[in-house]
């Protein structure tokens, strides 16, 4: 494996929660790695799974899709709804040839800034161990 | 939205303070808020997690219809609302005036840091060498004297606390855009005149004060020195006594001849001392004796300065105003402190439980014994510290702490070792709300909280372990003794603390505990008329119950500003006119502020990147934008045509969603089309803890590039509109029903109100007085009488609702009156106030003897004089009959108070009368306590009883009363009372039909009450907007709380009837129709209800207001036939190719 390996990350995350969680991460000066690339969405149940198929198709090699603790969604259930179709889509990606373990999906509250940064830090542990995208280890790009 | 005449002014920016300040902003009217932190949310800043969800949600308080006015961001951060004017680090100092038109005077903490150009960056902590307690975590840990009041706060302006700084000078010398020091260029204009015969004195503090950035001018004379008096302006004059010609004091007498208000200040010798004395009966200021060190001169000089500074304050008008100035929490460090509270670290209280565990606390959210950072595994709560207590003044119940304990014990289990146990020590487990009890079981039952009662007198630290030992009362005479890593103590709220000086510049009074005193049968109404009071302030409240309050208050302060003339009188504004670019390609301008290149981010090198894409017409740099003068250029900038989107790249956005608004009318460009992208914040900073450049950079080109595509992704639509019918019905003639009518019709809107029954009043018709001696009975009468004459009311009498369909703005109602035709009505809202009735019972005997009765028969029999209460010797009482405990599993709150009304009656009546209370939990909460005092004052006996031995009744045939057999844990004894009365509080079941619910899409709850959208921050709501309920309809209340929820339901419709129209805001959801299979997934789908299907046209609709953009429709739909705006597929994937770039 490439010892010089960075992953990227794609995180969508909820215009309410882990937004603040992530803009209290950046204004706290919390260290955490550059690899996160952030998309925010009204809502994680706005996250419809053609994205993250996109996201590995053009080579993250990792998504995490992060909204409110379950009852604080602003939108009342929204985040349930993502939990569903996350799960579903644990369950199908393999079938493209991608591990299921490359998406996550977290809560993570307006205050909680040190888990979100945590949280990144873990995951870039996690997908260097598991290597870069099968779509870039596969094709010749 | 168009501003109406009459401002409202709310002091407090807490929970309550931003519902009441939102609540009339949302209906059209100017508000300014003032909190004297600096910054909004109250206490609600420091808790991550709120009972009884034990999470936030904060944010469901922002606007739901008319979103666009408003911010639509984490409310912890802060809040934005182009009606509410927000003044913090500000104070009220003077209210004069009447109702309709106050004159306020306001005072402001002088601006250390300029909130313009600071950016957040916090170097000046970093530098800063003065460490006091962080009040924001409570007092634990430490915060510099210039700090970022609230982590996550917006924008992120550091203050200064000008009562730690000592003005060394650090921070100034470090702050890269010089933000810090404008209290040196106000001391510019700060001149002070020095008169001193002698040179070297003169010049000598001439130059200490220069140096402190003052100006001062030198006189070496009396004469002198009044003849610059009058040529120039000074703010101060240092002067000498002993000088040749005209002395001191002389000087003194002729310039307070000129300038009466001008501080002078005597410098004297030793032998002059008592003609300095005389010299400040003249009207001097202080006196320095000399020598002195220069040091105590410019100190004095600055206290002066920053005095003034502080006073000049500004004037406001306003046609009302509220207090929402909250509640302080009790010091349990004052007083015997039995407890060892600040003596044992690990003895904490509520609050700072709370921020150990928080994130954004001292502890970063570990669970971990202060004392030694060790993990916790046994805790133990205290209630009712500075609650319920007559050595610490407080014969009241705080209300909050039993929830707040159970929560903390609950997250306690969540966040600690697996092993921890929690353990709760009360007198009474106060669960008065809708799904507290429910809340208190699941804590037992699922996460294993232990509750034991008894009062814990003494907390001591065991010496070997450091462990903290408990001794308290087992059953009977036992005492047990248990050592715990952490102890909480649950301390009580108390009045705010500028209570006292706020009433007295209100002109309000304050109740015998401290709190503003409010009118009978009002949680908002003070003694003078226009001055109105939000949440705990008037008393101990939680969230739910602050929001209503809240909502009330606001509701009398609009109608005193609708009765005074202000009205809803709309003032015609500009409505800004915008371009049409719907037809034309997407050219994006973006502007970047070189604050950007902070940090060695090159804005060239981006503006190259950026060029790249041919939608991007040109990219300019625009200096500081967050300045006066920058934010001029900008303008300018942005008035050069040829473009049709703009992208700002600068710091946090949400400072500039007002700008964005305002620049959008200048340069007639929808606002929609226009973003902003934070390119200040974003530093990457590698894991050594070193900021990143190149890396920062790469970061700031993606996030700028995803704006791009963002904004090239708007479809400028034409913005439509939900037209509103300007009528409410109200459904249920009761205390409720009649006082949400009144509101409304008050504002000048037809109000149609439906009762079931013959004539109007509901429960009040058998409800004679409170416990507080209020007349009920005239109050209901005087209500009817209102409702009957108002020209507005329409009643309708003997009906009841038989369908409804319909949205928000109309809705069709068809009624059925007996007798009579059914007739359709149309209307823009609905409040449901069906009410409830005293629930039934076949328990303890009831239907065998004419001994027992409910608290309803008790009341009716005392008002016709049935029971004679001489003739008899016993009576019993027994609470909870059939409540709190499945299936009526939740306290009906009236009940306990109504039982202490009687036996305070009773034992008036017959003071010789015993009285026995089998009880459960008295959930006495607030300020009812005090007749709980005084009941057992009046020697009446209270006998807990729980659920797995209950009280047993025997009726005998032919025995005229009862015998009731209970275990009494003092005597560890049976006990038997042989009673002549036996009454039996059966609590409330509600009234509402399930088809009334059904037919304007609203909930119900397990217990048959109306399901609100969210039982703390929209409690009055149902998710459907557009439908309210106050009352019993809610939940069980006293009458005061339900005229609360009935002015608060009322004020939710206002938001909506105040308009004629309501516009769609900016994120909302389409459906493209070509694509559309009709599925109706979509429609399941909403959380809001805002999709329907028109079975005519064959189109899924949505409604615009209704409609809250969360997105969940599109992400649903297999077509992508849902959109949101903002949100499309195409742009999503766009964003996705941009940020892998």
């Amino acid at each position: 494996m490439d010892e010089g390996f960075e992953p990227t990350i794609i995180a969508f995350v909820c215009n309410w929660c882990t937004y603040t969680a992530a803009d209290l991460a950046g204004t706290s000066r919390l260290s955490y790695p550059s690899n996160v690339r952030l998309i925010r969405v009204m809502c994680t149940g706005m996250v419809d799974p053609k994205y993250i198929i996109k996201a590995f198709l053009e080579g993250t090699d990792a998504v995490l899709v992060s909204g409110c603790h379950p009852g604080d969604c602003h939108y009342i259930n929204g985040n349930y709804k993502a939990r569903r179709r996350m799960k579903l889509l644990k369950t199908i990606l393999p079938q493209y040839g991608f591990d299921e373990k490359r998406i996550k999906l977290t809560w993570i509250g307006a205050s909680d800034g040190i888990q979100f940064a945590q949280t990144i830090r873990d995951m870039v542990v996690e997908i260097k161990a598991l290597g870069p995208n099968e779509a870039k280890q596969a094709a010749v790009v | 939205m168009k501003p109406k005449i009459g401002r409202a002014l709310v002091v407090g920016g807490g929970i309550s303070g931003i519902r009441a300040a939102l609540d009339l902003a949302e209906t059209g009217y100017p508000v300014t808020l003032v909190d004297k932190a600096p910054h909004l949310g109250g206490i609600l800043s420091q808790l991550d997690n709120q009972f009884p969800t034990n999470h936030c949600g904060m944010c469901k308080m922002l606007p739901l219809v008319e979103r666009d006015a408003g911010s639509q961001y984490c409310l912890r951060k802060g809040l934005f609302h182009e009606n509410i004017d927000i003044r913090t680090s500000t104070e009220v100092v003077g209210i004069e005036g009447e109702a309709g038109s106050f004159t306020v005077r306001l005072k402001k903490q002088p601006d250390f840091v300029n909130p313009e150009t600071c950016i957040g960056c916090g170097e000046c902590t970093n530098v800063c060498p003065v460490e006091v307690a962080d009040d924001f975590n409570a007092g634990l840990g430490k915060r510099k004297a210039v700090y970022l009041p609230v982590p996550h706060m917006m924008p992120n302006t550091y203050v200064i606390d000008p009562a730690a700084c000592t003005r060394c000078g650090e921070c100034v010398g470090v702050c890269p855009t010089g933000a810090i020091g404008l209290f040196r260029q106000g001391r510019q204009d700060f001149s002070v005149l020095v008169v001193d015969d002698e040179y070297t004195v003169r010049d000598s503090i001439k130059e200490w004060l220069e140096e402190e950035g003052f100006s001062v001018e030198t006189a070496a004379s009396g004469e002198e020195a009044l003849e610059l008096l009058t040529r120039q302006t000074f703010k101060m004059v240092l002067l000498d006594i002993k000088m040749p010609g005209m002395d001191g004091v002389e000087v003194l007498k002729k310039t307070k001849e000129i300038f009466p208000e001008m501080a002078v200040v005597m410098m004297t010798a030793y032998a002059t001392v008592e003609t300095a004395v005389e010299a400040m009966k003249t009207g001097a200021m202080e006196y320095l004796m000399k020598p002195f060190d220069p040091e105590d001169l410019v100190s004095k000089v600055i206290a002066v300065y920053e005095t003034q500074e502080a006073s000049k304050g500004e004037q406001i008008s306003a046609g009302t105003v509220i207090f929402c100035g909250g509640t302080s929490c009790y010091d349990p460090s004052v007083g015997k402190n039995t407890f060892g509270y600040k003596q044992y670290p690990d003895v904490v209280t509520g609050l700072e439980f709370e921020r150990l565990i928080s994130g954004t606390g001292p502890g970063s959210g570990g669970l971990v014994r202060p004392s030694d950072g060790k993990p916790v595994e046994k805790i133990a709560w205290i209630q009712c510290v500075g609650s319920r207590d007559l050595q610490s003044g407080s014969d009241y119940c705080s209300g909050i702490c039993c929830m707040f304990a159970i929560k903390e014990a609950m997250l306690a289990k969540e966040h600690g070792p697996d092993n921890l146990e929690a353990t709760i020590f009360y007198m009474d487990m106060r669960t008065p709300g809708k799904t507290f009890q429910r809340f208190r079981d699941r804590a037992e039952t699922e996460y294993g909280v232990r509750f034991t009662r008894g009062r814990v007198h003494t907390v001591y630290q065991d010496d070997k372990t450091g462990k903290l030992l408990l001794s308290y009362p087992g059953d009977g005479s036992k005492r047990i003794e248990s050592a715990f890593d952490m102890v909480v103590l649950s301390t009580g709220q108390k009045p705010a603390s500028g209570a006292e000086r706020l009433a007295e510049v209100g002109d309000c009074e304050l109740n015998q505990w401290g709190f503003a005193a409010t009118e009978p049968f009002s949680s908002a109404e003070t003694k003078k008329a226009g001055i109105f009071l939000g949440g705990s302030f008037s008393g101990p409240r939680d969230i739910a119950e602050s929001v209503i309050s809240a909502g009330s208050a606001s509701l009398l302060a609009s109608v005193t500003l609708h009765a005074t003339g202000g009205g809803m009188a709309e003032v015609v504004g500009d409505t800004p006119e915008y371009i049409d670019v719907s037809h034309q390609t997407p050219k994006v301008r973006v502007l970047l502020c070189e604050c950007g290149s902070y940090g060695n981010v090159d804005l060239e090198i981006i503006a190259v990147s950026l060029k790249s894409d041919p939608a991007v017409e040109d990219v300019l740099t625009v200096p500081g934008v967050c300045t006066a003068e920058g934010w001029d250029a900008l303008v300018k900038t942005a008035k050069r045509k040829g473009y049709n989107r703009l992208l700002l790249g600068a710091c946090m956005p949400y400072a500039y969603t007002r700008r964005i608004k305002d620049l959008g009318a200048e340069v007639m460009l929808d606002p929609s089309l226009m973003d902003v992208v934070d390119i200040r914040t974003p530093w990457i900073i590698s894991t050594d803890g070193i900021p990143n450049a190149s890396a920062t950079q790469q970061a700031i080109i993606r996030n700028l590039k995803s704006g791009v595509s963002r904004l090239i992704g708007i479809d400028p639509l034409p913005k439509s509109s939900v037209p509103v019918i300007r009528g409410a019905l109200v459904v249920g003639g009761g205390v409720a029903g009649m006082t949400a009518a009144l509101s409304i019709a008050n504002h000048g809107y037809d109000v149609a109100l439906v009762e079931k029954e013959t004539g109007l009043g509901g429960n009040l018709d058998w409800l004679k007085n409170t416990i507080e001696g209020w007349d009920a009975a005239a109050f209901s009468e005087n209500l009817q009488q209102r409702v009957e004459q108002h020209p507005k009311i329409g009643r309708h009498l003997n009906s009841t609702v038989i369908s409804s369909f319909g949205e928000v703005g109309c809705f069709y109602t068809t009624i059925e009156t007996r007798e009579a035709a059914p007739v359709t009505l149309q209307h823009g809202v609905v409040i449901i106030a069906t009410g409830g009735g005293e629930a039934g019972t076949e328990a303890y005997g009831y239907g065998k003897s004419p001994a027992v009765v409910t608290q309803k028969e008790l009341e009716q029999k005392t008002f016709s004089k049935e029971i004679d209460y001489k003739t008899i010797d016993t009576v019993a009482m027994i609470q909870c009959v059939g409540s709190r405990e499945e299936p009526r599993n939740y306290c009906s709150r009236v009940c306990c108070a109504s039982t202490l009304k009687h036996i305070l009656h009773m034992k008036k009546e017959n003071p010789d009368l015993s009285i026995y209370v089998f009880y459960r939990d008295m959930m006495t909460y607030g300020f009812t306590e005090t007749w709980f005092t005084e009941a057992r004052r009046a020697g009446a006996v209270f006998i807990p009883y729980t659920v797995d031995a209950r009280p047993e009744v025997m009726v005998e045939d032919g025995a005229s009363g009862v015998s009731v057999t209970a275990y009494e844990p003092l005597l560890e004894a049976r006990v038997q009372v042989n009673a002549d009365l036996l009454v039996l509080a059966t609590g409330i079941v509600p009234t509402l039909p399930v088809s009334l619910a059904n037919a304007f899409g609203a909930g119900i709850d397990d217990d048959g009450f109306f399901m609100e959208a969210e039982p703390k921050w929209r409690p009055l709501d149902s998710l459907k907007e557009g439908v309210f309920a106050c009352g019993i309809a809610l939940g069980p209340r006293s009458i005061t709380e339900s005229v609360a929820t009935a002015q608060a339901a009322a004020q939710r419709a206002l938001r909506i009837l105040s308009k004629t129209a309501l516009s769609r805001a900016s994120v909302t959801a389409r459906v493209r129709h070509s694509l559309c299979s009709l599925c109706e997934r979509c429609i399941d789908v909403c959380p809001y209800g805002a999709r329907s299907v028109d079975i005519d046209m064959q189109r899924v609709l949505v409604n615009a207001t209704m409609c809250q953009g969360c997105g969940n429709c599109a992400s649903e739909c297999p077509n992508s036939a849902s959109v949101v705006d903002g949100f499309f597929d195409g742009r999503m994937l766009d964003m996705i190719d941009m940020v892998l770039d």
